[in-house]
């Protein structure tokens, strides 16, 4: 009776030390799991946006689009409206140069709507280049022209989104 | 017997014990690292950007060379200097800023942005600061300085998400 009691504490004690052992693997294991996890997230969203970043921020320091030196100091992420017209007029032999479906300036401020084209420019707002539609990422870019102000040449730079569409 | 009994489960008690504090002591790990994995922020190419787009931007504010820059106009701001058009610069600073920001990250409960936050500062002390929408615990942010005559000026910005 007293060795039947005996071994039946020893089950007892088994079990408790297996319920424990499994806890703990299983609590250690959650938070690995959570640890690797949470850094894929991260890392996917910031790979995503930096190739994002990457397509759009080449697109506008390209000699193509960039303002150079025609704005007193060598500006990033600043886009030439004057060249970025121009190369609406040549657009077609460009097809293919970027790898891109579609490209689209878009002031945000001051906010114009009207679609730039040769009769109205520079009072318009959206520089259509590529028409296509599909996935897309945009930065923001300053875009700057020159503007006669009674009689005499400012920088005129405004605030615009570049978008650049890929894969319809 | 009664005493080797009595020995045995203490012997569990203390190991169920040692089990119970290690999991909550686990645990607390793991709520811990989760909630600070929430409040941390991003650094955010898209808001750098934006930082370095509106910089650039020309502000109704002139001088007798030219209409003023963005980043002209912090260091005019600075100085408490006035526009061409007796305007203080860090008025016309304070509006251009409110505009560009309200215009370039549009919020509200249906869009993915629910506040933002600006402010800038030169050499420690605020010049400019403001916040609006949601501050939640997600948001991506930068941080640009730059110096002019031995002030530091510094930016900083976050979209909270």
């Amino acid at each position: 009776m007293i060795k039947h009691k005996k071994g039946q504490m020893k089950i007892q004690q088994m079990v408790f030390l297996l319920v424990a052992v499994t806890i703990f693997f299983v609590l250690v294991g959650m938070f690995f799991v959570t640890v690797v996890f949470s850094g894929l997230r991260e890392s996917a969203a910031l790979l995503e946006e930096e190739n994002a970043l990457l397509l759009v921020s080449k697109l506008a320091n390209s000699p193509e689009f960039s303002c150079g030196n025609a704005f007193g100091s060598t500006k990033i992420n600043c886009i030439d409206s004057d060249k970025a017209m121009a190369l609406k007029n040549n657009i077609n032999k460009y097809s293919g140069f970027w790898g891109v479906d579609g490209i689209e300036i878009k002031k945000i401020y001051p906010e114009d709507e009207r679609i730039c084209t040769f009769e109205n420019y520079p009072d318009c707002g959206e520089i259509l280049l590529l028409s296509s539609r599909g996935t897309g990422v945009s930065n923001f870019v300053a875009l700057c022209k020159k503007e006669n102000i009674e009689g005499q040449i400012y920088d005129k730079c405004e605030l615009a989104r570049i978008s650049v569409y890929y894969g319809e | 017997m009664l005493n080797k009994k009595k020995k045995a489960q203490e012997e569990i008690i203390g190991f169920a014990l040692i089990v119970i504090i290690v999991a909550i002591i686990l645990l607390f790990f793991l709520v811990f690292y989760l909630k600070s994995g929430e409040k941390e922020g991003v650094e955010s190419y898209e808001a750098d950007s934006f930082i370095q787009a509106s910089l650039q931007y020309t502000t109704e504010c002139r001088d007798y060379l030219e209409y003023l820059s963005v980043q002209k106009l912090i260091f005019e701001c600075n100085n408490n200097a006035l526009c061409l058009d007796d305007r203080e610069a860090c008025e016309v600073l304070n509006s251009t800023l409110r505009e560009i920001v309200d215009e370039s990250w549009l919020i509200g409960e249906d869009r993915p942005v629910k506040g933002y936050e600006l402010k800038i500062t030169a050499n420690q002390e605020e010049m400019l600061s403001f916040v609006e929408g949601n501050v939640t615990k997600n948001y991506k942010g930068t941080k640009q300085d730059f110096t002019q005559s031995g002030n530091s000026i510094e930016i900083f910005f976050r979209a909270y998400y």
